[in-house]
């Protein structure tokens, strides 16, 4: 279980994790509003279609991609949580990508 | 116009680089892709959300000093900044805000850090399972824990986070070390070089007391890890004097760090097998600079010093440039490098006492499982890749084509020394003789309408730059 050890937030913004409203401190990372909100699964494995979550924290891996306003592929980890925010774990896999693409 | 000098990456290496620069009158240009300057080791350390940050310890709250020199020394700072392309022609184009810009320069400081090395133990890809690092990450930037989380692992920062979260009152459901009982023969031979630097060993030992005496579950020489769950973490289970299991929500790895290797190998750098690291370095001089001699690198992105070491390479490579761009001369570069260069060979003799000690054992550098995943993006096992290899493909470029390994999004980072390692294995060679993947640019994920426009910035007026847009 992921906790916050912040004892004072001057300043916080609402952002909306997988469709439920979740207030967070301001300038935190769109990766800590998913963790302290309990939705940690960020997007899907290419190929078997399991889900993953962030692995590094710091931009390396791109297990954190998750969709962000209607954009796809954004590192969780990296972005900054932005009032009014959309963010939305992402279902891309090899598969869907075929289906998009008509193939 | 050209700058003189531009340096990559605002953690110690880059930022003791820019202050340098700048008492010699030299104002440069410093791209960092983080919101702070700081890099990984002293990130937030100037701004903490933690109540009390002291609690992470005295080499920690020193970076707040280093930082605080950074931003006053007139360098100008581009936080946010992700450089995806370095050319040898000078050019550096960078992404910033989803949009792309253009600078030019004379000389290039690259200071890409480390990352951890990976440790493909059956399980590593479920949520959950995340790495040591990233616990320091998550703490020192948003002050968030996980509650009764496991460590496993080895080395000296797999430790430091263990002592951090009980200083913090965080609870810990155990320490799972794997250090192999002959790794403290093997540095046994190098202690003594490295008790010239007692206050060094002293810090180390006082963490793994301080852990001792907080009485969290140690298992000491752990094989055979393996996590557990089926869709997310549930515990890890392992051998130490018998067959051992812990349950938690949340497993932290670790097992050393190596070089960020993509920044450096897309601008063709020569690099080296390094075996006491059992890593890849960028081949440099005494200064830093690179086989292309306008590149230097500086910090554990070109061999793994730690903090102080990335500290004072920075300022090795500075007077370097500093005597390029012929604002010293040869002979003053050499005598304000005396002293720096000693400390550094103080400090390496030190890290190889650590190398030796925290050594990764080979079971978990390889994945011992065929149904382990290699290449986490594209979901390739070690039969997958074995079956790649069967085929013909012999070394990490065509292992690449064939399999996809590599081919995600992270560009090999988490999966290019596990490959490496594997091909070594199957064909019976060294390492060394089997190489690394090659990168190219764009060292990131862009999109096609970023790349479709870009912004040229020539001028070190940041105000007159915003105006401009
Ligand atoms: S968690 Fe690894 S890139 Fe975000």
């Amino acid at each position: 279980m992921f906790r916050s050890l912040r004892e004072n937030v001057p300043e916080t913004v609402q952002v909306s994790v997988n469709g439920h409203p979740v207030q967070v401190p301001a300038r935190q990372t769109v990766w800590s509003a998913l963790a302290l909100s309990g939705q940690t699964v960020t997007r899907k494995s290419a190929l078997s279609g399991e889900d993953r979550s962030a692995y590094c924290t710091m931009g390396v891996c791109f297990e954190c991609l998750v969709e962000i306003d209607g954009e796809p592929n954004q590192q969780a980890c990296l972005r900054e949580v932005a009032p009014g925010m959309v963010i939305v774990s992402q279902n891309i896999t090899e598969f869907t990508m075929a289906d998009r693409d008509g193939l | 116009m050209a700058f003189d000098c531009v340096i990559v990456g605002a953690g110690p290496a880059g930022m003791s680089a820019a202050v340098t620069l700048a008492e010699h009158g030299v104002r440069s240009l410093v791209l960092d892709r983080g919101a702070k300057a700081g890099g990984q080791i002293y990130r937030y350390a100037a701004s903490s959300p933690l109540p009390d940050p002291s609690k992470l310890g005295p080499d920690y709250m020193s970076g707040a000093a280093l930082i605080n020199a950074f931003e006053a020394c007139g360098a100008d700072h581009v936080a946010g900044a992700d450089v995806w392309h370095v050319g040898d022609d000078g050019r550096i184009l960078y992404s910033i805000d989803g949009e792309t810009r253009q600078i030019e320069t004379r000389e290039v400081l690259v200071c890409p850090g480390a990352i951890e090395r990976p440790m493909p133990i059956p399980g590593w890809t479920l949520p959950g399972v995340m790495t040591a690092g990233a616990a320091q990450v998550m703490l020192k930037t948003d002050a968030i824990v996980a509650e009764n989380a496991v460590f496993a692992g080895s080395g000296p920062l797999l430790y430091l986070v263990v002592a951090q979260y009980l200083r913090l009152g965080v609870k810990v459901a155990g320490l799972v070390d794997t250090t192999p009982r002959r790794n403290f023969l093997q540095a046994a031979s190098a202690a003594p070089a490295a008790l010239r630097s007692a206050s060094l060993l002293h810090k180390g030992i006082s963490l793994l007391s301080e852990i001792r005496r907080a009485g969290i579950p140690v298992y000491r020489q752990s094989v055979q890890l393996k996590l557990l769950g089926q869709t997310r973490v549930s515990g890890l289970s392992f051998y130490s004097n018998g067959l051992q299991q812990i349950e938690a929500d949340t497993v932290f790895l670790h097992h050393g760090v190596i070089p960020n290797p993509n920044m450096t190998r897309a601008l063709g750098l020569d690099h080296v097998w390094n075996e006491d690291q059992l890593a890849w370095h960028v081949k440099t001089d005494l200064y830093g600079q690179s086989s292309i001699p306008y590149i230097a690198v500086a910090g554990d992105g070109g061999a793994i010093v730690g903090g102080d070491g990335a500290h004072i390479e920075g300022r090795l490579a500075a007077l370097n440039i500093l005597m390029r761009l012929e604002r010293i001369s040869p002979e003053t570069r050499d005598r304000l490098s005396r002293s720096p260069v000693g400390e550094l060979r103080r400090l390496s003799q030190f890290r190889r006492f650590i190398d030796r000690l925290y050594r990764p054992s080979d079971a978990l550098r390889l994945p011992q499982d065929e149904d382990t995943p290699v290449c986490r993006c594209e979901d390739q096992s070690v039969a997958d890749l074995r079956a790649g290899f069967q085929l013909g493909a012999r070394d990490p470029n065509a292992l690449k084509s064939r399999t996809r390994c590599g081919m995600g999004p992270c560009q090999g980072r988490q999966c290019g020394p596990i490959v490496s390692d594997l091909l070594a294995n199957w064909r019976g060679e060294h390492v060394s003789d089997v190489g690394y993947y090659r990168m190219r640019s764009p060292q990131r994920l862009l999109s096609l309408e970023e790349l479709s426009r870009f912004k040229t910035v020539s001028s070190l007026q940041p105000r007159a730059r915003e105006a401009s847009r």
